[in-house]
């Protein structure tokens, strides 16, 4: 297993330069004046040389790169050209949210997903597994903003339930979870898309399960069908979802720029918006580097949580 | 507080497709926009709605490279600029407001004295002319770093500053200057400044004298704008909570959120009756829409340009509302210097009958009736018209120079050798220079098209470069119509004329991002002379040259309108209608209307709260 962990951070390193590198081409080969985007359509010359020597774009290219992965080594992101803060700042700022918000949309959906996915694999080709899965991919197919705009028409604008937004003057995780009401909306909003996938995943799984060999044996020897279910087709149902949710992480790091514009909830999907629009390379490398992490981490930790859960995987001999 | 600070320097789509400008007069179509009559409140919070960029620094000599206009917003109720620009209605200086008693132009208009009004600032020490001196040495050393520098201009345009007494400056100018535009253009655009506390190199180094050195300045100035780039102690700094003008900031966080309380010991004539303002941020418009529907915490918004239809609904949630114009001109830039296209478009748009003849399929009122709902100026010419101010000549009030009118516009096409194909590709017939022919660099066959470059992201764009497309198209002229992003497009096109017009950032033929915010005075200083740097498409012309420069450096009153109907005439610009903004507000909150239009301003020192029933 250490042998296995070694080998995958070494491979998440490489995956890591190789994307910083495939990102800083990239967006340096995006046409325009960073400088121009910036500092508008009245910027001088004088005012554009003055942007490109204090932020260095002046240079060769490959001495920016070089620049800025010593930058990065040392824990130095840059700083924000539009926002004109560091960006290990911004992202500070913003990642715990999203972290807050996406992960309880996360949870939402599991809580509901494999209950429900579960319950249709028991339920097999029966009608109420039909509605379900129905449901389930109807709110899928259906456009997130549509989801929340109807939602807010509804509790917000009609019933006046709910608040439709983040106040503004609220930035410390502590304030979310204090003001949490404002919070159900979005939540509800990005679990629905979620749950159709857990819930799917679950059922498929789950049915394999039923007709296995060993559940058939299980209930020979006369075990009640709640603990069939609950010792061993719900666990080993859980396999396909261990990979969702590992793949999962680099989204709810990345942010939800929909639900964020929506709900008045600025986070990382929203400021890599902003960053993309207006040519604010260190956000864009920043938050690349950051879902990056997140992805590999992700994979990582998916395949750890394999081990534990099957002990038949042996990475130690992969 | 003035925001055209803000819509100076972003200047575009951006800001109209944001929160541009502020309150004004009631256009008088909707809701009642009247001040609220009844006996004032002390006391209550206003909570006002800002969408898209929040502010990042507090000292109000911005530098160079910041160009976020909404520093402005947060700083101007602290720091208020030495000539305050609004009289009520009327967009000329206010004597109340502004921090000087007396200001006197002397040796032809090449010297100006200004006598400081006896001020204090909040820490009780009176403002005096060192506090001039000392804003003047910070920029006088460090222009090149400041984003309100207009090469020529202030502060390289003065000799030296004299102080004769504590509440006296005389500036010795390099020339003589059209007082009105040195006061509404220049001197509104400059504040003062704590010298006995801000004169200092770092946050616990002594005050000194450090401004009268170039190096001290400079060490001053960094220090400054550095420790105003620090978020977390904006509202907390010692330095930031001495000012002068009728706030303080109170509050602050990073997404954007502040909040003013009153300067107790504000000397000037509005003392706040509310206890505090606050300024939330919103992410775009669709969230500051649903926040209003739900009839909460908001107090005052601009309504989003494409939500209009649902005032009805923002009125029955218990906002009354009002029409800002916006202070500015829109345009369709023709580019007379395109390059790298097969067919240029240079010599087709450097002949002013096109140009005529693209204005004339233009249906001004057609756009502004269905497009913006009838809120937007008519775009009659380079000023717009509906603010009913001193600076609207005859022409343009009369509908400008260049009212819809397709059968001009083909006898204009036709009497210059084209073949006129309506809702087809029309073609030059009559090559040559000649007054009956198509114009130099015109070839035989060459057709009329242009491509419109757009910035994309608001609707009443989309909608409006359609319907100019349609209308053109109908008259012979074809527009292809190209969007992109607004940042995409200004990091893309430049500043095109004789001297650079390089492939790549001058390959567009047509654009049309947005407007031109004006100052106070709405010359055409840097749009339409030669070479100006928002001369975009290198029109260049030595009459308007001169004309523009009267209005700088004479006093002639005529000057203004001569300029001003030769630029509506002239076409440098393609003129479009302007849309206005919609702002809403709890009915039970006074004193916002009515406002200076041009300068679009939020002043809450005049606002207060009425009982209900009162």
């Amino acid at each position: 297993m250490t042998w296995y962990l070694v080998r995958r951070v070494g491979q998440a390193i490489v995956v890591l330069v190789g994307v910083m590198i495939l990102t800083f081409i990239l967006i340096h080969a995006e046409p325009g004046s960073t400088a121009r985007a910036i500092l508008g359509l009245k910027a001088t010359p004088a005012r554009i040389a003055l942007f490109n020597r204090i932020y260095g774009l002046d240079k060769p290219l490959y001495q920016q790169f070089l620049t800025y992965m010593n930058n990065i080594v040392h824990g130095n992101f840059g700083t924000s050209y539009q926002f004109q803060q560091p960006v290990s700042t911004l992202m500070a700022q913003r990642l715990p949210r999203d972290a807050v918000l996406l992960g309880m949309a996360t949870v939402l959906a599991l809580i509901i997903g494999i209950p429900t996915g579960i319950y249709q694999a028991l339920r097999h080709n029966m009608v109420i597994d039909d509605v379900l899965a129905g449901t389930w991919f109807t709110l899928y197919s259906a456009p997130d903003f549509m989801e929340a705009l109807l939602l807010i028409a509804l509790v917000c604008v009609q019933f006046h339930w709910l608040q439709p937004d983040f106040p503004g003057d609220i930035t410390s995780v502590g304030g979310l979870l204090a003001d949490w009401r404002a919070l159900i909306l979005p939540v509800v909003v990005l679990s629905i898309n979620t749950v159709a996938g857990f819930s799917q995943y679950a059922r498929s799984s789950a049915i394999q399960e039923l007709a296995s060999d060993y559940i058939r044996v299980t209930r020979a020897k006369g075990l009640p069908e709640r603990l069939v279910v609950a010792r061993h087709v719900l666990r080993n149902s859980l396999l396909p979802i261990v990979t969702i949710l590992g793949l999962t992480l680099p989204d709810i790091v990345g942010g939800a720029i929909i639900a964020e514009a929506i709900f008045n909830f600025p986070g990382m999907g929203l400021l890599f918006w902003q960053a993309a629009l207006a040519h604010d390379f260190p956000i864009l490398l920043g938050t690349t580097l950051v879902v990056g992490v997140a992805a590999v981490v992700g994979n990582l930790l998916a395949d750890i949580a394999y081990g534990v859960l099957d002990p038949r995987i042996r990475y130690a001999n992969a | 507080m003035r925001k055209a600070q803000r819509l100076i320097v972003i200047g575009t789509a951006l800001a109209l497709a944001t929160a541009v400008a502020a309150c004004g007069s009631g256009g008088g179509k909707i809701g009642s926009g009247t001040t609220v009559h009844g006996k004032p409140i002390r006391g209550g919070t206003v909570t006002i709605a800002e969408v898209g960029v929040a502010p990042n620094l507090v000292f109000p000599l911005l530098p160079a490279t910041n160009s976020n206009g909404y520093n402005t917003d947060l700083t101007e109720g602290s720091w208020p600029f030495l000539v305050y620009i609004g009289d009520g209605a009327k967009s000329s200086v206010n004597p109340q407001e502004s921090l000087f008693s007396k200001m006197t132009w002397s040796n032809n208009d090449s010297t100006v004295t200004i006598v400081l009004k006896s001020w204090k600032w909040s820490d009780g020490v009176p403002v005096t002319s060192r506090d001039f001196t000392f804003m003047f040495n910070l920029l006088k050393y460090n222009y090149n770093n400041w984003l309100g520098y207009v090469p020529g201009l202030f502060p390289v345009d003065v000799k030296q500053v004299l102080t004769p007494n504590s509440h006296t400056v005389v500036l010795d100018l390099t020339r003589s200057y059209n007082p009105e535009f040195y006061t509404d253009d220049v001197l509104s655009t400059i504040m003062l400044l704590p010298q006995h506390v801000w004169d200092r190199t770092s946050q616990t180094g002594p005050v000194g004298n450090y401004d009268e050195t170039a190096k001290g300045a400079t060490a001053v100035y960094n220090f400054l704008q550095t420790a105003g780039k620090n978020l977390s102690t904006i509202a907390t700094n010692p330095l930031w909570q001495v000012v002068d003008g009728p706030w303080k900031i109170s509050a602050f966080n990073s997404s954007g959120y502040y909040a003013w309380v009153p300067n107790k010991n504000y000397s000037g004539p509005d003392k706040p009756y509310l206890s505090e303002v606050e300024w939330t941020p919103f992410t775009d418009d669709t969230a500051e829409m649903d926040t209003l529907r739900s009839g909460t915490s908001l107090d005052l918004a601009q309504v989003p340009a494409n939500d209009l239809k649902q005032l009805p609904e923002l009125e029955a949630e218990g906002y009354d509302s009002f029409e800002v114009p916006t202070p500015g001109a829109a345009q369709i830039l023709p580019n007379f210097w395109p390059a790298g296209s097969a067919t240029p478009a240079g010599p087709l748009v450097r002949q002013l009958y096109i140009r005529q003849a693209l204005e004339d399929l233009i249906n001004r009122p057609q756009l502004v009736s269905k497009v913006f709902d009838g809120y937007a100026d008519p775009g009659n010419g380079p000023v717009p018209v509906i603010y009913g101010q001193q600076w609207d000549s005859p022409l343009e009030k009369a509908g400008g120079p260049y009212p819809y009118s397709p059968a001009k516009a083909d006898t204009l096409l036709k009497d210059h050798g084209w073949k006129v194909v309506p809702n087809g590709i029309s073609t030059c017939t009559r090559p040559g220079s000649g007054p009956s022919d198509c114009g130099a660099g015109i070839a035989a066959g060459q057709p009329l098209q242009f491509q419109l470059l757009y910035a994309t992201g608001t609707a009443s764009f989309d909608q409006q470069n359609a319907a100019i497309q349609s209308s053109e198209d109908a008259g012979g002229i074809h527009i292809t119509l190209k969007g992109e992003p607004f940042d995409t497009l200004v990091a893309t096109t430049g500043t095109c004329n004789q001297q650079s017009h390089t492939l790549g950032a001058c390959d567009w033929q047509l654009q049309q991002f947005g407007y031109i915010p004006y100052s106070s005075l709405p010359s055409g200083a840097g749009n339409f002379n030669t070479d100006a740097i928002g001369n975009y498409g290198g029109y260049s012309s030595p009459e308007m040259d001169t004309l523009i420069n009267d209005t700088e450096y004479s006093s002639s009153s005529s000057a203004f309108f001569r300029y001003e109907d030769y630029t509506a005439q002239q076409l440098p610009w393609l003129w479009i209608p302007l849309q206005a903004g919609v702002f809403v507000y709890k009915k039970n909150l006074a004193g916002i209307t009515p406002t200076d239009p041009f300068q679009a301003t939020l002043n809450p020192e005049s606002w207060y709260y009425v009982k209900s029933g009162s």
